[in-house]
């Protein structure tokens, strides 16, 4: 594969992709094509960016990471396990090995900070001891711990998107997805919350990143994969040094 | 997706579990996802006090109605009860009959077949009787003329059919009226089964219809959550986490409203009580209203907690089936 495996992935001999898209296709209702025979590959560890115009299927792509779709050909495999095969009760199990970053981040805004960060804890049935000490050093991470019993309506745009961030995090998944995480932010703003993600992959998280803010991208140097009408019309490396 | 769910329930923790270490921690974990639902349940009930107090009085009433029917139909079938279960025939004569007369209907009484004897109250008796026992003396002393008119009081065989007795002593000449006691009580029965089983069907109508309102109620309050439930099925909560906090807010409303009904049960009997007992000691009874025991109370306060578990069951369910993986929005 054209990946820039990272230097983990590239100890073993054969490393088993964290995540595989086999010639995915994805035609909605509609008659609509989302995805065209999608080929690629992400290791662990690996910080990848997804660009293209709006409509090119960035979205339908993480969609079917994150088991909100289903391909119509094709595979997806997460961990090698092929994600159109889960029964359904296995779904949630598979979600929780994703953390998601929204662009509008999503915050439950009846809730603080800490108790938004602890929901993926809650949800997988961590022990509460523990949830407090994981919540905090997720909080730490994006530097919100001291407002840890604030509401999300008391914080900016771009604090919001860390705490959403913190909350992808707190479940330590092998793989954090975004969906345009800086659309709602303003240039400075957006490239704080860039840097925060490309922090993640040394931390053993691989990132994947939906964003058509080429200028960014371009900056932060890293694996890009381009799509177009549904396919993947480029896969290369970003070539500025960061 | 019920069937992942059955797997957290505690009996059927131990075997899904590999290590023995485990299972203190699966088990506290477990204890923190009900205690979880359990008080955020309870914050969205206390953070609505006046929507709260609505659908609880709604199901109170709605639960009241039915125990309330329950409970009196069971006093008056005990009231029934205490009546002796009597085989004595009363035969009323008419009126202004010489002792020749009655001595007539007198025995042709005696030569009814299945009749083994009758003894025979003149009004005089009677009105001395009724002088004695209902404390009409001074009333009766008013009336010129004796009201009561002679009585036979027929004592049947034990074979004896009493109907066909009853028609044989109407058809005598002179006969003004009969009664017969077991007649009375036959009615009597027919009349509470008859209530029995109309309270039985207003109390399926009624129990429906709280399940119908904790279910809409519930429903609400998932549909003013639809967000949050998406954020957390999007984070990989599952039904049964999803469902849970709904189900312990209707088993909230269904306790709240049966110990409501309860408390409005038992104001009723409190300002009933003393009316009912100063009427059967107006009749010489020592009749009280029963009242619910502690046994009682505690199944009416179970089943109305299971009632309400049931309908949020049912309206979480339906909000689960729409939802469905594949066709929720990112």
């Amino acid at each position: 594969m054209a990946s820039t495996a990272s230097g983990a992935a590239a100890e073993s001999s054969t490393p088993p992709a964290l995540l595989c898209f086999d010639a995915v296709s994805k035609r909605y209702a509609g008659g609509q094509e989302a995805l065209r025979e999608l080929s690629f590959e992400l290791h662990r560890g690996e910080m990848v960016f997804v660009t293209g115009h709006s409509g090119a299927g960035k979205s339908t792509l993480l969609r079917l990471i994150h088991l909100s779709e289903r391909p119509s050909r094709g595979a997806v495999l997460m961990e090698g396990r092929n994600l159109a095969q889960l029964k359904p009760r296995d779904v949630p199990h598979a979600r929780r090995r994703v953390g998601m970053v929204f662009q509008d981040h999503r915050l439950l805004l009846d809730r603080s900070l800490f108790d938004n960060v602890a929901l993926p804890l809650l949800i997988a049935g961590v022990a509460r001891v523990e949830i407090e000490r994981r919540v905090r050093t997720a909080l730490e991470r994006v530097g919100l711990l001291s407002r840890e019993r604030s509401l999300p309506l008391t914080l900016s745009a771009g604090e919001q998107q860390r705490v959403g961030i913190a909350r992808a995090i707190v479940g330590q998944p092998p793989l954090l997805v975004a969906d345009e995480p800086t659309g709602n932010l303003d240039p400075q703003l957006a490239e704080d919350i860039m840097r925060l993600f490309s922090q993640l992959p040394a931390q053993g998280t691989a990132v994947l990143v939906a964003s058509h803010d080429l200028h960014l991208v371009r900056k932060l140097a890293r694996r890009v994969l381009v799509l177009d009408h549904g396919r993947l019309v480029d896969d290369f490396r970003a070539g500025a040094s960061a | 997706m019920s069937r992942g769910n059955r797997r957290r329930r505690p009996g059927a923790a131990p075997r899904a579990l590999p290590g023995r270490s485990e299972l203190p921690a699966r088990l506290r974990n477990w204890r923190d996802l009900h205690l979880y639902s359990l008080v955020s349940s309870l914050g969205r009930l206390s953070a609505r006090p006046f929507a709260t107090g609505l659908t609880v009085g709604v199901l109170a009433i709605a639960l009241t109605l039915p125990l309330g029917l329950g409970l009196l139909l069971d006093n008056l079938q005990r009231l029934s009860s205490t009546v002796e279960q009597a085989r004595e025939l009363s035969v009323f004569l008419k009126l202004d009959l010489d002792a020749v007369e009655t001595d007539a209907a007198l025995q042709a009484a005696r030569a009814l077949p299945g009749v083994v004897e009758v003894a025979l109250r003149s009004p005089e008796q009677g009105l001395e009787e009724f002088r004695r026992y209902a404390g009409f003396g001074e009333a009766l002393d008013l009336l010129e003329d004796n009201p009561i008119p002679a009585v036979l009081d027929v004592r049947p065989t034990a074979q004896a059919d009493p109907a066909a007795l009853v028609r044989a002593l109407e058809a005598l000449p002179d006969v003004e009226l009969v009664q017969h006691d077991a007649v009375w009580r036959q009615r009597l029965d027919a009349w509470l089964a008859l209530g029995q089983r109309f309270s039985w069907a207003l109390s399926v109508l009624l129990v429906l219809g709280a399940l119908l309102v904790v279910g809409n109620t519930v429903r609400l309050d998932v549909q003013g959550r639809a967000e949050e439930i998406a954020v957390v099925r999007l984070l990989g909560g599952t039904a049964g986490f999803v469902r849970r906090p709904f189900l312990y807010l209707g088993a909230w409303y269904g306790l709240l409203s049966g110990a409501l009904a309860l408390l409005v049960l038992a104001a009723l009997q409190y300002s009933l009580g003393s009316a009912v007992e100063t009427l059967a000691a107006g009749y010489g009874s020592g009749f009280r209203l029963r009242e619910f025991s502690m046994l009682d109370a505690l199944a009416v306060l179970i089943g109305a907690a299971a009632l309400g578990w049931l309908g949020a069951f049912l309206a979480v369910g339906h909000h689960l089936r729409q939802d469905r993986f594949g066709e929720d929005s990112l």
